[in-house]
């Protein structure tokens, strides 16, 4: 009951200025709205932890020295680099996905989603761009520490897990936090193949109600606040991880 | 060991260069004359892609151009004395430079009218360049953090020998600290111009005739699965092919300034 007083509240105050954001007592359009948000957000929490697993992965292969392991994840990842993401993500799911459906025969057999597809495009785009700061921070590892950990019986991957990794994580930080950054924007793309984002929804709700200014207003402000948090997040685990004395 | 990689990675570019360039258009090529009636319906849509393609670099350099007077000024701004001038600034580049460039593309597109009404004459005011508006946003937001850092590596003696030699601040900023900046600000800012060219497709989802939108047209006009594949191969071939060079040149000229 509280909650929507307050709303109303908003509502009453924001006329007053000549905002209107009426539709937020109404109903249906608040709960897009509200829905919008909200998958933006699981969006975000879901594709950065996919985004650093395969940015680790592709990051080994970059480095294992093995040519038919990193010569693939160099083309993906100078492909991944120099193309649209929205490009990208047209191509798979008109061209990938269809194919999928014709393998399991017709569409309504094909159990991935756009939102299966999101995710998939986004997150390897990112990992790609997490794999090429990995990787320089794994390169500027001392190779007199790297030969110290071999001379006391390391092996190539126990050295990558234990030495490289944890030192290279922590030079590639900044970085890491700048792809992050540039995740979170990248989920919009969505809106192409009508997975209902935040960008998606607000499209249903101005169309109705002709209020592009008050939800831009809205939308700016909901990205500048995920992205600070995100920066944040990124200058405190810098903090906490940082080795006394090391530089990084 | 880091010799061997080195080598390794210049090989591996050597030969990406060798795909993306000879064997791509090759593969294409072959395709395209193995069956023929797929060579025919590409060569009669390519001139229509090409124009979107143009469309593309029209917004992107625009953009670029507006974004790097603004940025400039911006960057400036945010340093200045005044707290009256540095607060909007900063926040001008901190909510536009998180924003997404969809988002931001979205706003110009809907806000903005879509003809002027200037001294009773009707000036249209067509989507691409309001789309144009949409991207040099973030890219001015960019470009005045890339000033603003370009102006801080300069080392301060210079402002006080500036002084010294009776400049004014500004007269200082304009000829001896603006001048060294342009090189040490071109890398980030060639980066900024792969990413807003990059961009340019999302011009696409609010319906600019550009090479993404051609694509899509011509899939749904010819509505065969392999000319659907081939269409988008050749869109994201004309984007690596115009974005792979600048990619490469940056890092080239980073090299060079790190060593200088």
């Amino acid at each position: 009951m509280q909650d929507t007083n307050l709303i109303d509240l908003f509502v009453r105050l924001t006329d007053r200025i000549g905002l209107n954001y009426q539709f937020l007592s109404g109903g249906y359009e608040a709960q897009i709205w509200r829905d919008g948000f909200i998958t933006t957000l699981y969006l975000v929490a879901l594709l950065i932890p996919v985004s650093l697993v395969f940015g680790l992965l592709f990051a080994a292969c970059l480095t294992s020295g093995k040519a038919w392991l990193s010569a693939p994840v160099r083309a993906f990842v100078e492909v991944t680099r120099n193309t649209p993401t929205l490009v990208q993500l047209m191509f798979s799911f008109l061209v990938l996905n269809t194919a999928v459906s014709n393998l399991v025969g017709g569409a309504q057999n094909n159990p991935l989603s756009p939102f299966f597809w999101v995710v998939a495009v986004v997150g390897l785009h990112v990992a790609a761009l997490h794999a090429e700061a990995i990787r320089a921070g794994i390169e500027a590892v001392p190779s007199a520490t790297v030969e110290a950990a071999r001379g006391i019986g390391f092996s190539r991957f126990q050295i990558l897990v234990y030495v490289e990794v944890p030192l290279a994580l922590r030079a590639s930080l900044p970085a890491l936090v700048n792809n992050l950054i540039n995740l979170v924007k990248l989920t919009t793309v969505g809106n192409a193949i009508a997975v209902s984002e935040i960008t998606y929804a607000s499209i249903m709700v101005w169309t109705q109600r002709d209020n592009v200014v008050e939800l831009m207003i809205v939308i700016l402000a909901f990205f500048s606040l995920i992205n600070m948090a995100v920066a944040r997040i990124g200058l405190w685990v810098e903090r906490r991880l940082a080795i006394p004395g090391y530089g990084i | 060991m880091t010799v061997a990689t080195s080598q390794n990675r210049n090989m591996a570019g050597a030969s990406l260069r060798f795909a993306a360039f000879v064997l791509l258009p090759l593969a294409i090529l072959t395709w395209a004359l193995a069956d023929l009636s797929l060579g025919r319906e590409l060569l009669q849509w390519l001139p229509y892609l090409a124009s979107g393609f143009a469309m593309n670099i029209l917004i992107a350099l625009t953009a670029m151009v507006l974004g790097s007077l603004l940025g400039v000024v911006l960057g400036i701004l945010k340093m200045a004395p005044y707290r009256l001038l540095r607060y909007p600034a900063s926040l001008y580049v901190q909510v536009f430079r998180n924003a997404p460039h969809l988002v931001l593309i979205f706003a110009t597109t809907y806000i903005f009218p879509f003809e002027i009404v200037m001294f009773g004459n009707y000036l249209e005011f067509p989507d691409w360049v309001k789309a144009t508006v949409g991207l040099a946003i973030p890219a001015s937001a960019y470009i005045a953090e890339i000033t603003r850092g370009a102006i801080l590596s300069i080392p301060t003696a210079q402002w006080e020998a500036a002084q010294g030699l009776g400049f004014s601040r500004f007269q200082a900023l304009r000829w001896i600290i603006l001048p060294q900046c342009l090189r040490r600000s071109l890398p980030p800012w060639m980066n900024v111009l792969a990413s807003i060219t990059m961009g340019t497709s999302l011009a696409s989802l609010v319906g600019v005739h550009e090479l993404l939108h051609a694509a899509t047209d011509a899939s749904t006009a010819v509505r065969r699965l392999d000319f659907t594949v081939i269409a988008y191969v050749v869109v994201m071939a004309a984007f690596f092919a115009l974005c792979y060079p600048i990619g490469r040149l940056t890092r080239r000229l980073e090299r060079r300034f790190k060593q200088a």
